[in-house]
């Protein structure tokens, strides 16, 4: 068998950037193709989004919707905007 | 500029997915909720850096990210200090009955490195492609393909010996009994 995986010794967190750039192109979503290893068709694949969506819990608790309100009450409306 | 209101919302809107993502990072509710508060309040302070029209959700789930594996290396070396009490803590269960097929499988999740389990659940259960999952992990597009795909191999085996009888070899020693069955 021939190795493929040759990442084996990347590390996972040191070097983030927080650079995020346009990533359009690649956002066609691959689900329907007949190679998709996750795809509908894949029991892994159907466990894994069985299992993510029961994490989703609609209902946002009022921490967030407060944490919000305040985080945008702190920029004072006076306070200078920089643009450039 | 201040905020726009549909920068606001956009967050909010965000809110359930970010926390379904930091539940399955952080293996524990109370913490993700936490991970959920900074990634929201550093989101807001660097919201600038968001170029309007990319995916906000790639990029909040960047921000989470990072902030997951920060306080991780913090954890790390407390840890090394408190004698894993606080591992101990850290693999609590998110309280919430699912089937008990669904728990084997979040447990078998659980069992994968942090490195595969984040990508297998960015590419098959969160929703996206592989080149997004390697911009929010920093990482060539290459590396998810190959996580995923040993993240999935994984699963597969500890599933299947799971459902099979409890006197099946552990997931580690099937692994190298068939590496060396196939070298």
């Amino acid at each position: 068998m021939t190795r493929m995986y040759k990442d084996a010794g990347q590390g996972t967190g040191n070097e983030q950037r927080m650079t995020y750039q346009k990533l359009e192109k690649g956002r066609n979503g691959k689900r329907g193709s007949v190679a998709d290893p996750l795809g509908p068709n894949s029991e892994i694949g159907r466990k894994l989004r069985q299992y993510y969506d029961e994490l989703i819990v609609e209902d946002i608790p009022d921490r967030f919707s407060q944490l919000l309100s305040q985080l945008e009450q702190k920029e004072q409306p006076g306070s200078t905007a920089k643009e450039d | 500029m201040s905020a726009s209101p549909s920068f606001r919302d956009g967050l909010l809107a965000a809110v359930p997915t970010l926390r379904a993502f930091a539940v399955s990072l952080a293996k524990n509710a109370d913490r993700a909720d936490d991970l959920v508060q900074e990634t929201l309040v550093k989101a807001w302070d660097k919201q600038d850096s968001f170029q309007p029209g990319t995916n906000l959700k790639a990029w909040l789930f960047t921000i989470l990210r990072n902030e997951f594996y920060s306080q991780m290396r913090k954890r790390r070396r407390e840890v090394e200090d408190s004698d894993g009490l606080i591992t101990a803590r850290l693999s609590v269960h998110p309280s919430q009955d699912g089937s008990s097929d669904l728990s084997d499988f979040r447990r078998a999740l659980e069992l994968l490195p942090e490195d595969q389990r984040e990508a297998i659940i960015l590419i098959g259960a969160s929703g996206f492609s592989y080149e997004e999952a390697a911009e929010i992990c920093g990482c060539a597009v290459g590396t998810i393909k190959s996580r995923v795909s040993r993240a999935r191999s994984r699963l597969q085996e500890i599933l299947a010996i799971s459902g099979e009888g409890d006197f099946g070899p552990d997931p580690i020693s099937t692994q190298v009994t068939n590496s060396a069955a196939i070298a």
